[in-house]
C-alpha cells in the first residue's frame, strides 16, 4: 500500500504542476473553458427542470413514465460509460509507456493495475459527468428534494458508474484471453455484435412505445404519478438504470424503506464488479499484458504487404504535396483500428437514424406549434450527428500529425494548402452525410422546405467542421496518438459545447420560418417566402464569419512553436 | 551561404540563444558542439523553421528563412534528433510522402528512393511498417528521407544517436562525401570524436552563447595547447562562461 501511496503522491505532483503551469494563453484558455463549462452547467440545470415541467405539465405522462423514461436514457448512459472505459482501459493498461516503465520496477503487476485502473477515472469524460450531474440538480431543485433526499440520490448515482466502470475492465480482460484463444477479430466482432443486440433486446422487451400505449390504454381509471410496476418486464426490474431510476422516484415519494433496498442493491452491485475487477486483475493483469505484446508482435510479424489502391507508387493525377498529404492520412487512418470500428459504428447509427427518419411525415398532426417542435427536434438531432462526427474526425486532425510533424513543418508546405489538404477528405465525407441526413429527413415535406433545409444544414456543416478543425489547433496536443482519447479532452468538450452554442442559434433563426410554414400548410394559406430568406441571411452571415475566424485560429495554431 | 545575424530566442525570460552570429560557408561540414541544454537544438529548429526566433535573422543564400520559408525549405534537409515518423507507414511510403512535400515527380522519386536504399543499406526493412523500426533504423530512414530532394544544406542535430557502429561509419561517411560535393552540412553535437574524425569548421555554444567559431585546425591548435586532450579544452571552455 506504502508504494502504491508513493506513486499516487508523484502522480498527483506532476499533474497538478502540469496544469498550474501560468503563462497568459493558458490563463484564458482556463478562464474560457471555466465560463463555458459553468454556462453549460447552468444551462443543463435550467434545462431539465423544464423539461421534467413541459414532461409532467404540458404532456401530463406522469411521474412512473417520467422515471421510466429516465431509467432507459440511464442504460444507454451505462452502456457508453462501460463502452468506453473498455476503449480507454485498453490504453491506460496495455499502451501506456508508464507501464512499461514502472514493469521494469520491483513494483507487483496487480498494484500496476490498480493504478492504472484509477487512471481510467482521471481519462473518463467529465462534460458528461458534469451536464448529468447539473441535471440531477435541476431534477432535485424541481422536486424540492432537500438535502439528505440529494445526498441519497448521489449515494445510488456514483455506485452506478462505477459498476459500469468496472464492468468495462472485466470485459476487457476477458476480451484479451480470448484473444489469444480466438483472435482478436473474431473476440471484437462478437462483442460488437454482443453490445447491438443487448441495446436492441432491451428496446424490443422495454419499447417506450407499447409502454405508454399500455398505460394510456388505461387513462383516467388510474393515478399515473404511483409506480406501476407492474407494467415493466421483470428482467428490467433487475437492471442497475432501472433501480437508479426508481430510487429517485421513492426519493420524491419520500419512500425511505423502498429506497434503502434500491441503494443497498446498487452499492453491492458497484462492490461485487470492482471486487471482481481487483480480483481478475490480480489474477491475469500481467498475463493478459504479456499476452497483449505478444498478440500485436505476432501480428506484425504475420503481416502481409499489400499495396492498396492509392499505393504511393501509383500515379495520380494530384499533386504532389496534395497526394502526398491525402495518402498519407488514408493510409494512417485506415490502418487503425479504433478510427476503422469507430467510423463503422458511426455509419451505422447514420443509416438507423436515416431509416428512422426517412419518409417521416406529421404534416396534419392538427398542432402547428407540435409540428415545429418536432421538426426541430428531427434537425436539431441532424446537427448533433454533424457535430459528433466533427469532433471525433476533425477535432484530432491536427493533433494527430503527432510528434512526426516536425517533417511537414520543415518541408516547403505552405499553411493554407495544408489546410485544405488536411480538410479536404473528411469535410466531404461529413458533408456528403450531412446532405444526405437533411434529405432524407426532409423530402416528403416538399422540395420548398427541403431546399431550405439543405441550405442551412450545408452552411451549419460548414461552420460545425471549422468550430472543430479551430478548436482541434488550440488544443493540439502532438503526444497523444488516440484520436478517441483526444476526442474526449478538454478541448474537445469546448469545441462540443461551442457547437452547441451555434446549433441553439440556428433553432431559434429556424423556429420563426418553420412554424409559419406548418400554420400556412394547415390553414391552406399563402407562404411568404421572404420568411425563409429573413432566416437564411443571418445563418449564412454567421456561419461564413465563424468559419472564417475558426480557420484563421487553426492558421495561427499552425504558425506556432513546435 | 548560411548566416546566422543577431539570433536570439527567448522561452519568457529565460535566453535560449542570446544574439549569436555565425557564417558557414558553401561545402563546409559545420560542427556545433555544445554541452546539454547550451541552445544546439534550438538554434537548429529556428533554422529549419520549427521555432520562431524573437530577433534576429537567418540568412540563406541571400533570402531570409523567415521571409520566404517555402523558397528556402526547399534547399533545406533536416534530420532531427528524435526520428519520430508515422508508426502505420512502411519506409518505402515514408520516402514517397516526404519526397512527395518537396513536389517531386514520381520518376524522379522513385529512382532517388532506390538509390538511398543503396546507399543507407535500408533495403532488407525498407517494406515494413516502422512501428516495428528500432531507433537506429528511423534515424536511417529520417536520413534517406532528408536527402531525396538533394538539398544544398543538410541541418543536422546529433546524428548519431542510436546508430550502431557501422551506421554511424556510414553516415558519416556520407556527410563526408556531400560535403566534397559541395552541400553545406550543419551538425549539431556533442561528440567530440565526431567533430575532430569529418568537421572542417567547428562553433561552440555554451548558454546560448557563441563561445569559439574558428576551423577544425584552429580548434587543434588550442588543443595543443591545452594538453593535446579535447575533451579537457571543451570542459574548460565551456565551464569558463
Amino acid at each position: 500500500m506504502e508504494q502504491i501511496i508513493h506513486i499516487l503522491r508523484y502522480k498527483l505532483i506532476s499533474y497538478i504542476r502540469l496544469e498550474s503551469r501560468f503563462t497568459i494563453g493558458n490563463f484564458i484558455k482556463n478562464v474560457g473553458s471555466g465560463s463555458i463549462y459553468f454556462a453549460f452547467a447552468v444551462g443543463a440545470f435550467f434545462f431539465s427542470q423544464n423539461l421534467i415541467r413541459f414532461l409532467l405539465v404540458d404532456i401530463r405522462v406522469g411521474l412512473f413514465l417520467l422515471h421510466e423514461f429516465t431509467s432507459m436514457i440511464l442504460f444507454i448512459f451505462f452502456m457508453s460509460v462501460n463502452l468506453g472505459n473498455i476503449i480507454v482501459s485498453y490504453s491506460t493498461l496495455y499502451k501506456s509507456d508508464e507501464v512499461n516503465f514502472l514493469l521494469t520496477k520491483p513494483v507487483k503487476p496487480s498494484k500496476i493495475f490498480f493504478l492504472k485502473f484509477l487512471d481510467n477515472f482521471f481519462y473518463s469524460s467529465s462534460t458528461l459527468l458534469m451536464v448529468l450531474l447539473s441535471m440531477l440538480a435541476g431534477y432535485v431543485v424541481y422536486f424540492k428534494i432537500n438535502v439528505l433526499g440529494f445526498l441519497l440520490l448521489l449515494l445510488n448515482f456514483f455506485p452506478f458508474i462505477i459498476s459500469a466502470g468496472s464492468l468495462g475492465v472485466i470485459i476487457l480482460l476477458i476480451i484479451i484471453r480470448f484473444a489469444n484463444r480466438f483472435g482478436m477479430r473474431k473476440v471484437f466482432a462478437t462483442l460488437g455484435v454482443s453490445y447491438f443486440l443487448i441495446i436492441l433486446i432491451f428496446f424490443k422487451i422495454n419499447s417506450p412505445i407499447s409502454l405508454v400505449t399500455s398505460i394510456m390504454k388505461r387513462y383516467p381509471y388510474f393515478d399515473r404519478d404511483i409506480y406501476l410496476g407492474e407494467f415493466l418486464p421483470s428482467i428490467v426490474k433487475w437492471l442497475p438504470n432501472n433501480w437508479l431510476s426508481q430510487s429517485a422516484y421513492r426519493i420524491i415519494k419520500n419512500d425511505i424503506s423502498g429506497l434503502m433496498g434500491l441503494t443497498y442493491l446498487q452499492i453491492a452491485l458497484s462492490l461485487l464488479l470492482f471486487s471482481i475487477a481487483l480480483y481478475l486483475g490480480h489474477r491475469w493483469y500481467f498475463k493478459t499484458w504479456l499476452l497483449n505484446s505478444r498478440i500485436i508482435s505476432d501480428k506484425n510479424a504475420n503481416r502481409k504487404i499489400s499495396k492498396p489502391f492509392f499505393a504511393f507508387e501509383k500515379i495520380s493525377i494530384l499533386k504532389s504535396q496534395t497526394e502526398s498529404i491525402i495518402k498519407r492520412d488514408l493510409l494512417l487512418f485506415l490502418r487503425e483500428p479504433s478510427q476503422v470500428i469507430h467510423s463503422l459504428v458511426l455509419l451505422f447509427l447514420i443509416v438507423v437514424f436515416v431509416l428512422s427518419v426517412a419518409g417521416m411525415k406529421f404534416v396534419g398532426l392538427g398542432n402547428f406549434y407540435l409540428q415545429t417542435m418536432i421538426y426541430l427536434s428531427v434537425f436539431l438531432f441532424n446537427l448533433f450527428f454533424i457535430s459528433t462526427l466533427s469532433l471525433r474526425f476533425i477535432f484530432p486532425l491536427i493533433s494527430l500529425e503527432g510528434l512526426a510533424f516536425w517533417k511537414l513543418k520543415s518541408a516547403p508546405v505552405k499553411i493554407n494548402s495544408f489546410i485544405k489538404n488536411k480538410l479536404i477528405v473528411l469535410s466531404s465525407i461529413i458533408l456528403f452525410i450531412s446532405v444526405g441526413l437533411s434529405f432524407f429527413s426532409n423530402y416528403k415535406f416538399g422540395v420548398l422546405l427541403t431546399v431550405f433545409s439543405l441550405t442551412v444544414t450545408l452552411f451549419a456543416a460548414a461552420a460545425i467542421i471549422s468550430i472543430n478543425f479551430g478548436m482541434g489547433g488550440i488544443f493540439s496536443n502532438y503526444k497523444e496518438k488516440n484520436a478517441i482519447r483526444l476526442s474526449s479532452s478538454q478541448g474537445a468538450t469546448l469545441s462540443f459545447l461551442s457547437n452547441i452554442v451555434y446549433m441553439l442559434f440556428l433553432i431559434l433563426l429556424l423556429f420563426k420560418p418553420v412554424s409559419q410554414l406548418f400554420l400556412s400548410i394547415m390553414l391552406k394559406e399563402y407562404f411568404d417566402l421572404t420568411v425563409f430568406l429573413q432566416a437564411l441571411i443571418p445563418i449564412a452571415i454567421i456561419s461564413i464569419i465563424i468559419i472564417y475566424i475558426y480557420l484563421k485560429i487553426a492558421y495561427r495554431s499552425l504558425q506556432k512553436d513546435f | 551561404m548560411l548566416e546566422l545575424k543577431n539570433l536570439e530566442k527567448k522561452f519568457g525570460n529565460f535566453v535560449a540563444v542570446n544574439k549569436i552570429n555565425l557564417k558557414i560557408n558553401k561545402g563546409e561540414l559545420f560542427g556545433f558542439l555544445g554541452p546539454n541544454g547550451a541552445g544546439k537544438t534550438t538554434t537548429i529548429k529556428m533554422i529549419v523553421g520549427l521555432l520562431s526566433p524573437t530577433s534576429g535573422n537567418i540568412i540563406l543564400d541571400n533570402t531570409d528563412v523567415w521571409q520566404k520559408p517555402i523558397e528556402t525549405k526547399m534547399k533545406i534537409g533536416y534530420i532531427p534528433d528524435q526520428p519520430f515518423v508515422y508508426d502505420k507507414l512502411t519506409g518505402r511510403e515514408y520516402l514517397y510522402f516526404s519526397g512527395g512535400l518537396y513536389n517531386l515527380t514520381k520518376n524522379v522519386l522513385e529512382t532517388r528512393i532506390e538509390e538511398q536504399i543503396e546507399s543507407l543499406k535500408i533495403g532488407s526493412w525498407i517494406d515494413k511498417r516502422t512501428e516495428e523500426y528500432s531507433q537506429g533504423m528511423r534515424q536511417r530512414i529520417v536520413i534517406a528521407s532528408s536527402f531525396l530532394h538533394n538539398p544544398d544544406f543538410i541541418i543536422v542535430d546529433e546524428p548519431m544517436i542510436g546508430l550502431d557502429p557501422q551506421s554511424a561509419f556510414l553516415v558519416k561517411r556520407l556527410f563526408e562525401e556531400k560535403s566534397k560535393n559541395g552541400i553545406t552540412i550543419f551538425m549539431s553535437t556533442h561528440s567530440l570524436n565526431v567533430v575532430e574524425e569529418i568537421c572542417t569548421h567547428v562553433s561552440i555554444i555554451n548558454k546560448g552563447n557563441i563561445i569559439f567559431s574558428d576551423t577544425i585546425n584552429q580548434l587543434y591548435n588550442l588543443k595543443k595547447e591545452k594538453n593535446n586532450n579535447l575533451e579537457e579544452l571543451f570542459i574548460q571552455l565551456t565551464n569558463e562562461e
